[in-house]
């Protein structure tokens, strides 16, 4: 279609504009161009058994799941100190003990999962750990085995799978049976004050954080990937 | 001067630094660490694209820091 425009401009001239208009037969590649950093949210999207739900973050090259869990099991060395067990993550002569620690309600902790689909098969990127405050401000717990971007040190496990469902379940099973070690650790201190437990008649209770403000024991986080995540 | 925007996470914080400041200088303000809580392994990003430390930023560019990814120690 063709449309022709009189224009009056300021200094009175007449300019006369030829429109020019044609639908674009856009192809996929370009569709692809322009939305190659949209992702969209969607919760629910399954059940893990003995975990919950998990939530999706869809981009255009890869998916990012969102877990959030109530429990981080810790399989490390213990050290009962004024009649608390702290974890003592450097330490090879402590006694190792698999505790579970009980998410408080003022921590949301979200286990991420990165997927990437090729070829039929779906591929784990990495496993991440935030944890996030009210206003989903994203901190780094006072963990060994977590880089400074919250990405777990792992350990190698069978990341490629027919499914997503499949890469979160296997991820999970690696996040719950793996020892916590000294790689990487930085923040024993904030570890002790974090992460404590009261030994019981049968098991071990999850003390509450010893700290008025638990953000104060965490490195605050920024990335892409943790605005991705949801809580 | 110039003003520059920068965001950590979700808080922002927009001031006025020297008309030289560049991403590095940012990137190691004890400023903007104290205000937003970045620490030392960063980057830099505008529009999504990593910045070189060198490189001047832009008076009115809103900076976007994120925590940079560590190798295992």
């Amino acid at each position: 279609m063709e449309k022709t425009e009189i224009i009056l401009q300021t200094d009175g001239s007449f300019v006369e504009r030829l429109v020019s208009e044609r639908t674009l037969n856009v192809g996929q590649g370009v569709l692809d161009t322009l939305t190659e950093n949209v992702t969209r949210p969607i919760r629910n999207v399954f059940h893990i058994p003995d975990w919950g739900f998990v939530h999706a973050n869809a981009g255009l090259n890869d998916t990012l799941w969102s877990v959030p869990i109530g429990r981080i099991p810790l399989h490390a060395r213990f050290k009962l100190v004024n009649q608390v067990m702290v974890p003592m993550f450097a330490s090879g002569t402590d006694i190792e003990i698999p505790l579970v620690w009980k998410v408080p309600t003022e921590v949301k902790v979200v286990f991420a999962v990165l997927t990437k689909q090729e070829d039929g098969i779906v591929s784990v990127e990495g496993n991440w750990l935030f944890a996030c405050d009210v206003d989903k401000r994203g901190y780094r717990l006072p963990l060994p085995n977590l880089h400074d971007d919250c990405r777990i040190c792992t350990g190698a496990f069978d990341g490629d799978q027919e499914t997503a469902f499949e890469c979160v379940k296997a991820s999970l099973e690696q996040f719950g049976k793996s020892k916590w070690n000294a790689d990487l650790m930085r923040t024993s201190e904030q570890s002790k004050q974090f992460f404590r437990f009261k030994p019981t008649k049968d098991s071990f209770e999850t003390l509450p954080i010893q700290s008025d403000n638990w953000t104060m024991l965490c490195e605050k986080v920024g990335s892409a990937l943790i605005e991705r995540v949801i809580v | 001067m110039k003003t520059i925007t920068v965001k950590y996470g979700v808080d922002e914080i927009t001031k006025q630094v020297e008309a030289d400041f560049t991403f590095g200088d940012l990137q190691g303000s004890d400023t903007f660490k104290a205000a937003l809580g970045f620490g030392d392994n960063t980057k830099a990003l505008v529009d999504g694209i990593e910045q070189n430390r060198d490189t001047v930023i832009p008076a009115n560019a809103t900076v976007r820091i994120e925590t940079a990814a560590n190798t295992k120690a």
